[in-house]
């Protein structure tokens, strides 16, 4: 492509556009339809994450994580607690950690369910885009049953949960998985198989191995590189080596090891998997524990730091807190994992057609929030 | 009262007046508690003398005093191995007050350190896992970087020190590409240059924005673009 | 023909008056009026079945009410004409650095192409504005005006993405017209003759006269024409013009109201061109699958425009199934799939003429 060369074209997409799931702006330059080159400014949504945690104490950061990625605020409390208890060494009894688990995962297929109905409308299909809305709705009702809240949870607590899980829950999330496993295999049947959207992806945007670890790609991207790199598994963090679980990577099917039909197929495959740990998560659940018991009364964690990472729906979470003894912390930088992502994006799609450059980004799975913070 | 409970009172208002009150309130027996809490509430006010503290009895999981840094002896073990090597390969540029979990380098090397950090074959950091900037006061920005080996699976983190009136540290973001954008956010908040950095521009905040929010001295400017900036509360209020 | 008709109604009707030029004004009038009628109605009917089909393919609702009042209607039937009150109330903007003249010409042209081709569309043997001798060629010729339009349109907003979706729609549909054309070609070479009802009276006698089932290269025709009739349209899989994640709107982006309005309606009414069109070259037209039963003239209309209907949503139908292809993609689709295959379909058609006919 590209041999007749023409007169460059610089294109701003975004910030309002309605592919760069956010405020984004991405400057490319064009030669007709191909691009050469494209240069992503971020900061449309910089709440000064940072900033505001040292200024607030500890439990107040929790809500700010939320905001953060708003799509999959659950996991985001998770790596936030996860850090704070090993900073401090708190050790939260079972039923606390089989909550978590079980939030965390339910999450990670909402998240999922969007991104993939999202990778569809980005190019052009729209209804299996209101099909997954439609299941990840269900799971947001769920975290409405538990928390109150439906997008915004600030449920996971330093030590412990806001609430215990409400009576029938239980059965409620079991109900759901009954429903949801063969919605799947629907949502599988009308974009992963389809024959446009196989061209559209196939070969398209191929990530390799060592490209995608030399720019902290993590999570799905990566796994679809056909790394096998979980931290669920790998680092076991909460109570994740107990459950049995597959861990899914690209495989080029349809075309190269890590090309954008994998990062989308590879997150179809997780939901399966997270379904599969949510099921063994509510069986072993213990039925008694007091969600509150390991609730320290004021924070204040020893002087020195911690680096703790977490899986989430968008790869790895990185919080790494400094704390100085006060209840404050003295600096807290969050690792975000889309905005390594968004990073490899001029790496990958350079030399492909406006069209495709917008298909990787659908198939990267950003979040604007966790971007800029 | 029985003597254990004593030394368990005695040594609990001594961790309580150290600010580590998550043991106090850990303790399982309220009574126990509530004594603690309230000899600790006289020994502020002056009226009682502080206990002495006693020899450890338990292991309670509260008990450690560490830096915060759980991982397993692998870490502590490479960290140290790494230290050993870098001396051997690079003398002089390791600083001494490294601890357990890190290790501090100088910078004027750190690129080649760098380098040799991820092609080493016994080492091959080939990921940086995350990287940022602290200001840790006395007029010294840090540079932390979180290294982790895909192959071999383990962890390392490298501290670099820079004072304020001369913060220029050498970029690694050839050597690992996500370095790019971690070094131009810490760059965007702490001010910290980073040499040889191709690209070198602010990432989140505007390009004209004055200061380095994440310095502890940072100032908000008036007005931007004749915006006025709202200041920031203290605290919560 | 019905001008003629109607003229000649009208001066049985009034024989003192016969003769009158007001009464050939009046006949030219009629029809149209009736057409226009038939427009605004049929795109009621056309955007509340696509809102309907495309929520129950979705698994939502769609529009619903609970009974005449000021939302939606009984069953929502209302939704299409507060979407259109809400387009023609809205303001219309004409962005500053825009080319004024051609921006305000562009709907009107892109919308006039649309209604004019409806008059070579027969409903009946006699209900029909214009029979022309070169009907189909007069309504394929005609619906190329929509790429005048819609590079004016993309030209004069004067933005990238309306850029580049004019460039975009006009080397689609010109390259689209060219399997089009080859599948129809294999039609007229068929009936031998241009006429569209002349086209229909060959295909008379039930279901299995029609030139679908003619011959084996038939069906490959109708498939032919009907994809390449919705690159034409620019509807989904090949709404690439407009597709709305990567162009924002494609040539529509600076549009607003009713100009905006225009667009749309025309893009309906296009779909319902090349629908009668294939319905009337493929499906037997105006003709009863059941050879003589049910042929009277209303009747006629009833199966036009059922199949019509029928052709418009399995268009809707793939609109809200499959993703859109990539330019590059539809251009192969075209150029090097439907080209060769309509080519060889008229060889085919021609021995078959030769040897069966």
């Amino acid at each position: 492509m590209g041999l007749v060369h023409g007169e460059e074209m610089v294109l701003n997409i975004g910030p309002q556009h309605p592919a760069t799931h956010g405020v984004l702006r991405l400057q490319v330059r064009t030669d007709g339809e191909v691009v050469s080159q494209i240069t992503p400014y971020m900061g449309y949504l910089h709440r000064c994450f940072e900033k505001h945690c040292e200024n607030v104490t500890y439990e107040q950061v929790i809500p700010y994580t939320d905001r953060c990625d708003y799509l999959s605020s659950m996991s985001m409390n998770f790596g936030y607690v996860v850090a704070m208890e090993r900073l401090m060494d708190i050790k939260v009894n079972e039923r606390v950690e089989h909550i978590r688990v079980v939030m965390a995962e339910l999450q990670r297929i909402a998240s999922h369910l969007l991104c993939t109905g999202v990778f569809g409308l980005d190019l052009g299909a729209f209804t299996p885009f209101l099909w997954a809305l439609r299941d990840r709705e269900r799971i947001l009702d769920l975290f409405e049953f538990t928390c109150g809240a439906r997008l915004l949870y600030n449920y996971m607590w330093v030590g412990g949960l806001s609430h215990d899980i409400p009576v029938g829950f239980v059965e409620s999330t079991f109900e759901f998985l009954d429903y949801f496993e063969p919605k799947i295999d629907e949502l599988e049947n009308i974009l992963a198989h389809n024959k446009i959207l196989v061209e559209r992806s196939a070969d398209i945007g191929v990530m390799p191995k060592d490209i995608a670890i030399s720019y902290g790609v993590t999570g799905p991207n990566l796994r679809a590189s056909g790394v096998k790199w979980d931290l669920r598994k790998n680092d076991s963090y909460s109570i994740y080596d107990r459950f049995e679980f597959d861990i899914p990577i690209g495989e080029g099917k349809k075309g190269t090891v890590g090309d954008c039909w994998d990062r989308f197929y590879v997150r179809i495959l997780e939901m399966r998997e997270s379904v599969k740990i949510i099921r063994q998560a509510l069986a072993s659940m213990p039925k008694d524990g007091d969600v509150h018991q390991s609730l320290p009364k004021k924070i204040r964690p020893p002087k020195g730091s911690v680096y703790a990472r977490t899986e989430t729906p968008r790869g790895d979470l990185g919080y790494y807190i400094e704390s100085d003894g006060s209840p404050i912390p003295y600096r807290l930088k969050m690792r975000s994992p889309a905005f390594t992502a968004l990073s490899v994006m001029d790496e990958i799609a350079a030399g492909w057609l406006l069209s495709d450059v917008l298909a990787i980004l659908g198939s990267l799975d950003i979040v604007l929030g966790e971007i800029d913070r | 009262m029985s003597q254990e409970k004593e030394k368990l009172i005695a040594e609990l208002v001594n961790k309580g007046l150290d600010g580590d009150m998550d043991s106090v309130n850990a303790c399982e027996d309220r009574v126990t508690r509530s004594k603690v809490k309230a000899m600790i509430m006289k020994i502020k006010k002056g009226s009682l003398d502080r206990p002495q503290m006693p020899v450890s009895l338990s292991d309670t999981p509260n008990e450690s005093d560490d830096t915060g840094k759980t991982d397993d002896k692998t870490t502590e073990d490479i960290s140290q191995k790494i230290k050993n090597m870098l001396l051997d390969n690079f003398p002089d540029e390791t600083d001494e007050t490294g601890q357990d979990g890190h290790m501090y380098v100088r910078p004027d090397k750190w690129l080649d350190i760098a380098t040799w950090l991820k092609t080493e074959s016994s080492l091959l950091f080939d990921s940086l896992q995350c990287q940022m900037g602290i200001d840790v006061g006395e007029d010294i920005l840090e540079s932390r970087y979180n290294l982790h080996s895909m192959v071999h699976d383990h962890y390392l983190e490298v501290r670099i020190r820079v004072a304020r009136s001369n913060a220029k540290i050498p970029s690694v973001e050839q050597v690992w590409r996500i370095a790019d954008w971690f070094e131009r956010e810490t760059y965007d908040m702490l001010g910290i240059e980073y040499v040889g950095h191709r690209d070198l521009r602010r990432i989140l905040l505007p390009d004209d924005w004055e200061g380095w929010p994440l310095r502890k001295d940072y100032k908000e400017q008036e007005t931007y673009h004749g915006i006025v900036v709202p200041k920031m509360k203290e605290g919560w209020d | 023909m019905t001008v003629d008709f109607i003229f000649e109604g009208l001066n049985q009707l009034f024989p003192s008056f016969a003769g009158n030029d007001i009464f050939l004004i009046l006949a030219m009038l009629l029809p149209f009026a009736g057409l226009f009628g038939f427009i605004t109605i049929y795109g009621f009917g056309v955007i509340y079945s696509e809102l309907k089909v495309s929520s129950f393919i979705q698994d939502k609702t769609g529009p619903m009410g609970q009974g005449p009042g000021l939302h939606a209607g009984k069953w929502g039937l209302l939704q299409p004409v507060a979407d259109g009150l809400k387009l023609f109330f809205k303001e219309d903007i004409i962005p500053a650095s825009a080319d004024k003249p051609l921006f305000i010409l562009a709907p009107f042209l892109i919308f006039i192409g649309a209604f004019i081709s409806i008059i070579a569309v027969p409903f009946g043997e006699k209900i029909i504005v214009a029979d022309m001798n070169i009907g189909i060629f007069y309504v394929l010729g005609i619906g190329s005006l929509a790429v005048i339009a819609v590079i004016l349109a993309g030209w004069s907003s004067n933005n990238k993405w309306a850029l580049y979706g004019g460039m975009r729609s006009a080397a689609q549909i010109i390259s689209y017209e060219i399997p089009a054309g080859i599948s129809l070609v294999v039609v007229i070479m068929l009936t031998s003759s241009l006429s569209m009802q002349e086209i229909i009276s060959y295909q008379a006698g039930g279901l299995f006269n029609w030139v679908i089932f003619d011959n084996p290269f038939m069906p490959i025709a109708f498939v032919i024409y009907f994809i390449s009739a919705l690159a034409e349209t620019n509807r989904t899989p090949f709404d690439l013009p407009e597709s709305e994640s990567e162009l924002v709107a494609g040539f529509v982006t600076e549009y607003s109201g009713a100009r905006y309005a225009l667009f749309f309606l025309s893009e309906y009414a296009n779909m319902f061109v090349v629908s009668a069109v294939a319905a009337t070259a493929f499906l037997g037209g105006w003709q009863s699958p059941f050879s003589d039963f049910l042929n009277t003239p209303i009747w006629s209309m009833f199966w036009m425009i059922s199949k019509t209907f029928f052709l418009i949503f399995v268009m809707i139908w793939i609109r809200w199934t499959v993703p859109r292809l990539r330019v590059d993609q539809l251009m192969h689709v075209c150029w090097k799939v439907f080209i060769p295959i309509g080519l060889f379909n008229i060889f085919g058609v021609a021995i078959w003429t030769v040897l069966r006919g």
